[in-house]
């Protein structure tokens, strides 16, 4: 006999984030009741199917110093102890009940910290993304001598609501194996690895003949659609490396186009140099584009929309610096199409070269160019690189495969009831 | 060998065991502090032989009325800074081990950037969700961040944790306090008691003024502040029936009256722990001597001439004082609690009664009182205890072990990205 559904409760800064798909699936495939408790939420247009028909959004707000634009790196915990109890204080007001299973996201901004204050004893599942190291990985990797030393001191410091959500969570939980390598030795073994997953059915290839349309815009016959798409279009997801090689491309071949997703202004603390700012706009500046009208700026996307871009894209870019493979990065693979990667740890995990697709060392632009044009010229010889990506997401990273795996450490995790949390347990008697 | 002491105060922890390390083995011993402490008071020695160096007064130290629990981490972050900024500028103390104390964390977590020698954590504690330390009194009136504060307050220790290449608590207790996970690169090292300093023989008998007549039956309390961790109101209690029961009682308390622990003024709406317990009930206060702080030779004193210590604490750190009291002679009742069994095996080097049975407490105590020669033993056998476990000539040597043993292995500099299977630093 299936497990009654379960009511969960999930609490990420912003909805849908990254949580708000994983919750709709819970909805729609198993009947789940959802409370998603959240600081902010995207326009209705980004909000996923089982809204309002079994996922309710609670938005919170927060005080102290989480109010203000920005914290200085030193109060960044503090900010999200802001966040943290702004969610505990609504959900007392609230009180959404039964609640069998809270899960958390913080990305840095510890949300779910204090709502077991409101449900003791459920069992808490937090998402992990990064454990910041303090000089490596990401944009780490380019500080150089001018870089100030407030700049490490923040980045050995910030993890810290990681720490207090690691300790005060029953099941840690993060996508690949490499993130997981990122946090203290200590912790590792807790962790269950498995990927959220990809909407197969939204990101699936296109039909292999028929006119392409983007937005409503169709696409010329013949035309290479060079794709990149990131929650924001910024160093950290290699933009910068990005709109150089696009510049070439449309040098290069006047049947390119290229369209990019995502939004403008640098929102990731970890970029000092541009936090807040419209890097694309800096970029423009410095090297324009070589022919604007074959250059697609989208903008920030619904998944629809975002679905509709990687099915048409020929060759899908991604040259991040270090850092957590973009859920993008699959999405584009699940489509079809044939990526072009970093050739770095996090990538590797999931794409081996030319085999479902090409790594490349991010800095030698000039391979990066040889190589994309190789593609563009023969994308039938390439081809089978996207059949196989698609194969692979399907087999390994599907939603239907890894979620259910997911909804049976949920169904486990109450079932133990958990009364005496894993904390609990370990006071000393 | 040179080991850098940093600690917000001193003597503290630190001061007498390097100048123990000092006198006995020539280390050389310097330390980084904010503020000379009154409790205990440094010693001569200590100032002559010992190099002090001070950084300036964190907000939290400046600060009166005390720092809102989620800037705790922000506070000490600045320190961290602080410490950083303030070693960078001093080439000359390049040390050999740095060995860190923070009652919320040490401040080394920037070190690293600093130093490549190996960091020692002293880890005195990590706070517990519930059943312990200052979420143990669920009979005082609730205080607002009891559910919070043990949620966020260890993220200075945690990240200092992880930093850090070891660690060492003063007792098992304190060690099991810390997370399993990490309780592998924790060493259970006690600092050591005087039993010098410390040890039975005839006392003086007269203190604040009051000269105690022979034949009276003095009964001690000492604890750093008069507060509810430290069961400063049970002993009043008990105080209160073992006095109605004797006449010839007098009961010497030892301790200031600020709040070190726990959330007393939430509990009470007052300042003053003790001024609120003494509130409650009509107490004779001519049966008290109340001492405040004092010099540990005075304490030491006090504790030769007690017929009973009484420690009536929740399950925290482990107090000197009760240490003190069994390196004195004394016979103790503790709490029934498991830091306090660590030390105290029940009917053989002490008793316990538990922590909230008042009447129990003072039967007990009062049986004491009633045929001291018949528990005599009892404190002699904590003595014995004393130097065969904690006293300075078995602690100072195995810490000395310790520390070079851990001065010889390569510093780990930050334990995350050297252990990534992805890092370029990685083996």
């Amino acid at each position: 006999m299936p497990p009654p559904p379960l009511n969960l409760l999930w609490v990420e800064p912003h909805f849908p984030g990254r949580l708000g798909a994983v919750a709709d699936w819970f909805v729609r495939r198993r009947g789940y009741r959802c409370w998603f408790y959240c600081h902010t939420a995207d326009p209705p247009e980004f909000w996923p199917p089982s809204m309002a028909k079994g996922l309710n959004v609670s938005v919170f707000n927060v005080g102290g110093v989480a109010r203000e634009p920005s914290a200085p790196w030193h109060r960044l915990l503090e900010r999200s102890l802001c966040y943290s109890y702004g969610c505990w204080e609504v959900l007392e007001v609230n009180r959404p009940k039964p609640i069998d299973l809270i899960i958390g996201r913080s990305t840095g901004l510890g949300s779910s910290l204090f709502a077991p204050v409101y449900r003791p004893g459920a069992p808490v599942v937090n998402f992990f993304d990064y454990y910041n190291q303090p000089r490596e990985f990401d944009l780490a990797d380019e500080a150089g001598p001018h870089t100030p030393a407030a700049y490490f001191h923040w980045r050995r410091s910030a993890s810290a609501i990681e720490l207090l959500d690691l300790e005060n969570c029953d099941l840690p939980w993060t996508p690949t194996t490499w993130q997981r390598d990122l946090f203290p030795a200590e912790y590792r073994a807790d962790f269950e690895v498995l990927h959220d997953g990809v909407d197969t059915r939204l990101f699936a290839p296109r039909p292999r003949s028929g006119p392409r349309m983007i937005q409503g815009r169709p696409i010329p016959e013949g035309a290479r659609v060079v794709t990149f798409v990131a929650q924001t279009l910024e160093r950290l997801r290699g933009f910068d490396r990005f709109w150089s090689l696009a510049n070439t491309l449309l040098r290069a071949r006047s049947d390119v186009l290229c369209v990019v997703v995502g939004e403008s202004v640098v929102r990731r603390g970890l970029d000092i140099d541009f936090h807040q700012k419209d890097y694309p706009a800096l970029l423009r500046a410095q090297d324009p584009i070589y022919d604007t009208d074959r250059f697609w700026m989208l903008g920030n996307k619904p998944r629809m929309a975002v679905a509709e871009v990687l099915a048409a894209s020929d060759l899908h870019i991604a040259p991040s610096r270090v850092y957590p493979v973009a859920r993008s990065v699959l999405e584009a693979m699940s489509c079809g199409s044939v990526v072009l990667a970093s050739d770095s740890a996090p990538c590797r995990e999931v794409i081996t070269h030319e085999v479902n697709g090409l790594l490349l060392d991010p800095n030698d632009a000039g391979a990066w160019s040889l190589q994309a044009l190789r593609v563009l010229d023969e994308p039938e010889a390439f081809r089978p690189l996207g059949d196989a990506a698609a194969d692979l997401i399907r087999e390994r990273y599907d939603q239907d495969v890894t979620l259910p795996r997911l909804a049976e450490l949920f169904d486990r995790l109450v079932e133990r009831e958990y009364r005496v949390s894993r904390r609990e347990r370990e006071t000393v008697e | 060998m040179h080991i850098l002491f940093i600690h917000d105060a001193f003597p503290a922890q630190f001061g007498r065991l390097g100048l123990e390390l000092t006198e006995r083995y020539g280390w050389r011993c310097s330390y980084l502090i904010q503020s000379l402490s009154a409790c205990p008071t440094p010693t001569r020695a200590m100032l002559e032989k010992l190099e002090i160096h001070q950084v300036p007064l964190s907000q939290e130290h400046r600060q009166k009325g005390g720092i809102p629990w989620p800037q705790i981490y922000g506070l000490f972050l600045e320190q961290c800074r602080t410490v950083y900024d303030v070693l960078r500028t001093k080439p000359e103390l390049k040390p050999d081990l740095v060995v860190a104390h923070g009652g919320r964390g040490a401040p080394t977590l920037f070190l690293s950037e600093l130093f490549d020698c190996p960091i020692v954590i002293y880890c005195e504690y990590y706070f517990g969700l519930n059943r312990r330390d200052i979420s143990y009194r669920i009979d005082l009136p609730p205080a607002e961040p009891a559910p919070f504060f043990p949620r966020s307050i260890n993220a200075p220790t945690l990240a200092t944790l992880v930093e850090a290449d070891t660690g060492y608590s003063a007792t098992h207790w304190q060690r099991a306090s810390f997370p399993k996970r990490f309780q592998h690169k924790i060493e259970v090292h006690f600092d050591g008691i005087d039993t010098t300093e410390y040890q039975p023989g005839p006392a003086v008998r007269q203190f604040g003024g009051v000269s105690i007549p022979e034949g009276t039956r003095v009964v001690t309390y000492v604890a750093r502040g008069l507060e509810s961790v430290r069961g400063f109101d049970i002993f009043m209690k008990a105080a209160d029936r073992i006095g109605r029961a004797r006449s010839d009682v007098l009961f010497i308390v030892v301790g200031g009256e600020e709040i070190h622990y726990g959330w007393d003024a939430l509990h009470t709406g007052r300042p003053s722990f003790k001024q609120w317990v003494l509130e409650q009930d009509k107490y004779d206060l001519s049966r008290f001597l109340f001492l405040g702080t004092i010099l540990p030779e005075q304490l030491a004193q006090i504790l030769r001439l007690t017929d009973l210590h009484i420690y009536p604490s929740v399950p925290f750190v482990l107090s000197w004082s009760l240490l003190d009291a069994m390196c004195s002679g004394a016979v103790v009742i503790g709490s029934d609690v498991p830091p306090v069994r660590e030390v105290i095996e029940p009917g053989v080097n002490g008793l316990v009664t538990p922590f909230f049975d008042v009447d129990q407490l003072a039967d007990t105590a009062l049986r004491v009182l009633g045929d001291p020669a018949a528990f005599a033993p009892l404190g002699r056998a904590a003595r014995r205890t004393i130097e065969e476990r904690y006293s300075l000539d078995v602690a100072i040597p195995a810490l000395k072990d310790y520390f070079e043993r851990i001065a010889a292995q390569p510093a780990r500099k930050g334990v995350t990205a050297p252990n990534h299977p992805a890092s370029r630093r990685s083996g």
